[in-house]
């Protein structure tokens, strides 16, 4: 049988992909060579969060002395947290599962190979297909350093499986993944120490908003060595070189969290000629397409965003450009988001983005408690709001928040974005009161 | 007192000028001698200068307007003075209404509105729609103008398809489904800039956002210049001639010894330098006067063919190609020719070359040599017969006396003529004498013409 659309990867680009296609009456296969869900639902966003908020209720049963809430002997139950991620888990890729059933997408587990027509093998059975999506997804890459095979040395993958805390853990990454996993076990009591080879950590978040991070993860026995260069990977400690210095930390558990790169290898795509680029992702255009025509790629193995939802956007425009509706990428006002405890978010540029495009740029900031609800719901936390926004014109560039929940109202910054609203269509806006979202219209009094 | 500043009379064929570019503002001071504008004629581009100091009070054409010669185009004189009695009658479509200065609204297209311009100042020769008044329904139907404001489009911008070039309904809805909705900042660089939106915008389901607005016919990808001035003249002549001529191009090639020599023995004997192309020029003026076919002009249904060669150069400038003619060429001795045509180019790369120069050629010559091309073929600057193109120097083999191939430096001659009015034959034969006159070149051309009668 002949398939309009064949997608290899079942996972937030592929299902996706499939859902819509086939919504839109295309015969879609998809191929899944581990679990439906991706990396994203089995090893990434899913457990990762359902992981986060175990660690956020032990936090707030602990501290709940502000609000009039004790407790004694509050303790953490890791292997009851493991079991409501799996349930979770569970209970997504059925959904999956049912959504691919109800649009008669055709499922099929195994290890899938391209080949030219376009056509797909998927052990050993060929399928043809008037396109292919390749969505396959990126792995933890692992940096050269001594000592990174040992068992005691996980990834972002095998460091949800842990069947019990660590003693100490070592976080090698201090980027988005090394401070969701410091935060989680740093708020159950685990002393952890994060070493990140540059001078601050998150690089890509605004440099203000990666301060107070910091900050906040530092009150939760999270220690960090930051400018620091892994050298080796004992038994019971981590070397590293500090100002010159060799140090060392102890753990005897350690996350790699240095990255990911795209999975492209065992496809096929060489023999097509796909051409990947310089950082190994698929070279695709604003439509997803590649060199070869019918051969369309969206998500981490693009190489660009890394983020789920950037991923299903990116499906979705595959999908609209197959069935006549002319759409293209845009990654301007793509969220970002660290679920940590408190939560970063952003959208848009930051200031120092915004000048290397020549844009003259002016921002506003103001801390989060000066919000009623913030202030209510979060003691003691530092959090704070910073808008970029363009000179003369008053459009919304990008907006910077960390604070409390704040991921679950980034999202209307982004819709700001995406119509490029100014200063003054804002301001007419109207946010329920009270919330901590008021922050974002507040923030402009601060623009200068 | 206020001194009004014409569009000066650039030749006696220019009717009007472009004014490419206003180097003031009104308010601005400038002395006497100072450059108000550079204006811009079929062929060549010159400097307004100020007649005398002052202020500029207005100005009364935009830059790229059309402008008739002899019109006022500014005034000069103390600030504060009134310069409205110097505005040209102007009638036409493009220019945008001026609140304060345009004439009032008049009940009819054709009307005279003498009443407030100055007589001497109205320009007559001039024709075409008149401008339309600033609130002005006339150019718009009600039904399209109701459904414009409700979609908030200005129907004034719009290319009415009624009857005479009327806005009506159905030009509305063409260009409300050829627009995408615009987000809040891509509509202000609409209204103020003017910037137009693509069909299909970068944003949320094909709004236009702020970075897909562009220049009205701007391409993406590509740097838009728009067609004019000396672009447009060569366009336009290019493909006049190529369009109503029968163009044939005959190659041949010719030993440069005999013209190297030539140069070098002058060069010896401290005569100023001349250039091979200098040769050739000297060579083709006598060689054509014994072939006037070629020294024509092709006019439909008669053909003029010249006593005197005029010749043409073709001369590559910043603002494009130009062909000076140098008049009489035929009466120069070599050196005055050299000179001649060194002074010509010289002129038309500064910008200074008067409009007369540029017309009146009988045959023109263009030489891409220098820029290593071999052969070519030249299109011919209508109403001439034949253009010749001039190659660089190439290595040609030759067989010698005794049979042996010997190797010698060549240059090509690519002649392009008008089958109309000449045939293939009779071009090749004027190929073949010139061939020959430059190959036994001493300097002299009746020794030439000697030489070659006594074969």
């Amino acid at each position: 049988m002949k398939y309009d659309l064949a997608i290899i990867g079942a996972g937030p680009a592929g299902y996706v992909a499939a859902k819509k296609a086939a919504g839109n009456g295309l015969k879609v296969l998809l191929v899944e060579g581990k679990k439906l869900g991706g990396v994203c639902l089995n090893e990434g966003c899913v457990p990762s969060k359902t992981l986060l908020q175990a660690a956020k209720t032990y936090h707030h049963t602990l501290h709940g002395e502000t609000f009039g809430v004790e407790a004694d002997e509050v303790r953490f139950n890791l292997g009851k947290a493991h079991a409501h991620k799996n349930q979770v888990m569970d209970r997504m890729r059925d959904g999956i599962a049912g959504l691919m059933k109800k649009y008669k997408v055709e499922v099929a587990f195994g290890r899938a190979t391209l080949l030219a027509g376009p056509a797909v093998t998927v052990d050993g059975e060929t399928h043809e297909a008037d396109n292919v999506l390749v969505c396959t997804g990126s792995s933890p890459a692992k940096p050269p350093i001594p000592g990174i095979d040992a068992d005691h040395v996980v990834d972002s993958s095998g460091i949800l499986e842990l069947p019990e805390l660590p003693g100490r853990l070592v976080i090698v990454g201090g980027g988005v993944i090394g401070c969701e996993f410091a935060c989680v076990f740093g708020s159950v009591g685990v002393p952890v120490t994060v070493i990140e080879a540059l001078p601050e950590i998150c690089p890509s978040v605004d440099p203000e908003v990666a301060v107070v991070l910091r900050k906040e993860l530092e009150k939760k026995n999270i220690t960090f060595r930051l400018g620091a260069k892994v050298d080796e990977i004992g038994e019971d400690e981590v070397k590293f070189t500090l100002d010159g210095e060799t140090q060392s930390v102890p753990g005897d558990v350690v996350l790699v969290a240095t990255g990911r790169k795209p999975n492209v290898s065992g496809l096929g795509l060489e023999d097509l000629r796909v051409d990947v680029d310089e950082r190994g992702g698929i070279r695709v255009n604003d439509r997803g397409a590649t060199n070869i025509p019918g051969i369309w790629a969206a998500g981490d193995v693009t190489g660009r965003a890394w983020l789920a939802h950037a991923a299903s956007r990116m499906a979705e425009v595959v999908v609209h450009n197959l069935t006549g509706r002319e759409d293209r990428m845009r990654y301007d006002a793509i969220p970002a988001v660290i679920y940590t405890n408190p939560e970063v978010a952003v959208v848009g540029l930051t200031k120092e983005q915004a000048e290397e495009r020549g844009l003259k740029v002016t921002t506003g900031k103001i801390p989060m408690g000066i919000n009623a609800r913030y202030l209510a719901e979060h003691p003691g936390e530092s959090g704070l709001c910073k808008v970029v926004v363009e000179e003369g014109t008053r459009r919304l560039l990008g907006v910077h928040m960390i604070g409390g929940a704040c991921s679950e109202m980034i999202f209307g910054a982004a819709v700001m974005l995406e119509t490029e609203l100014r200063e003054k269509e804002i301001e007419e806006i109207v946010f329920p009161h009270p919330t901590a979202s008021e922050i974002i219209k507040d923030v402009f009094m601060a623009v200068r | 007192m206020a001194t009004p500043v014409i569009m000066p009379r650039q030749g006696q064929s220019v009717e009007s000028c472009i004014l490419t570019e206003w180097k003031v503002a009104p308010g601005d001071q400038v002395e006497e001698g100072s450059v108000l504008a550079v204006i811009e004629t079929d062929k060549a581009s010159f400097d307004l200068e100020s007649p005398v100091a002052g202020t500029v009070l207005d100005l009364f054409w935009e830059a790229d307007d059309d402008v008739p010669v002899l019109a006022n185009v500014t005034v000069i004189g103390d600030e504060g003075e009134d310069a409205s009695g110097f505005r040209p009658e102007i009638e036409t479509a493009s220019a945008a209404p001026s609140k304060d200065s345009a004439p009032p609204p008049t009940s009819s297209a054709s009307a005279p509105t003498s009443e407030t311009s100055v007589p001497a100042t109205s320009i007559g020769t001039v024709s075409s729609p008149v401008l339309a008044e600033e609130g002005s329904v006339s150019g718009v139907s009600p039904r399209a103008r109701q459904l414009a404001m409700r979609s908030g489009i200005d129907p004034e911008s719009l290319l009415g398809t009624g009857p005479g070039g009327r806005v009506i309904e159905r030009d509305v809805q063409g260009a409300l489904e050829g627009t995408p909705r615009l987000s809040a900042s891509a509509s202000e660089l609409a209204r103020e800039r003017g910037l137009k939106p693509p069909v299909h915008g970068g944003g949320l389901s094909g709004m236009a956002l702020a970075s897909d607005m562009r220049e009205p016919g701007s391409i993406d990808g590509a740097e838009v210049v728009p067609v004019k001035g000396i672009r447009k003249v060569i366009a336009d002549r290019m493909m006049q001639s190529l369009g109503n001529t029968a163009q044939l191009t005959l190659h041949a090639a010719f030993d440069i010894t005999a013209a190297q020599a030539f140069r070098k023995a002058r060069k010896e004997s401290g005569e100023p330098k001349v250039s091979l192309n200098d040769v050739i020029s000297h060579a083709l003026i006598h060689t054509l006067l014994r072939h006037p076919d070629l020294n024509a002009h092709f006019l439909g249904d008669r053909i003029a063919r010249f006593e005197k060669v005029s010749l043409g150069i073709a001369v590559d400038t910043t603002r494009g190609l130009m062909v000076p003619v140098l008049s009489d060429a035929c009466c120069l001795s070599l050196d005055n020719l050299s000179s001649g045509i060194r002074g010509l180019a010289e002129e038309c790369r500064e910008g200074t070359i008067q409009p007369d120069q540029l017309t009146g050629g009988t045959f023109t010559l263009t030489n891409l040599g220098l820029l290593g091309v071999d052969h070519f073929t030249p299109v011919l600057n209508v109403p001439e017969v034949a253009i010749l193109g001039v190659g660089g120097i190439s290595i040609r083999p030759v067989r010698g006396e005794n049979g042996e191939v010997n190797f010698v430096d060549s240059i090509a001659l690519s002649l392009t003529m008008d089958h109309q009015a000449i045939d293939g034959a009779p071009a090749a034969r004027f190929l073949k004498d010139l061939v020959e006159a430059l190959e036994i070149y001493s300097g002299d051309p009746a020794e030439n013409e000697k030489g070659e009668s006594s074969k």
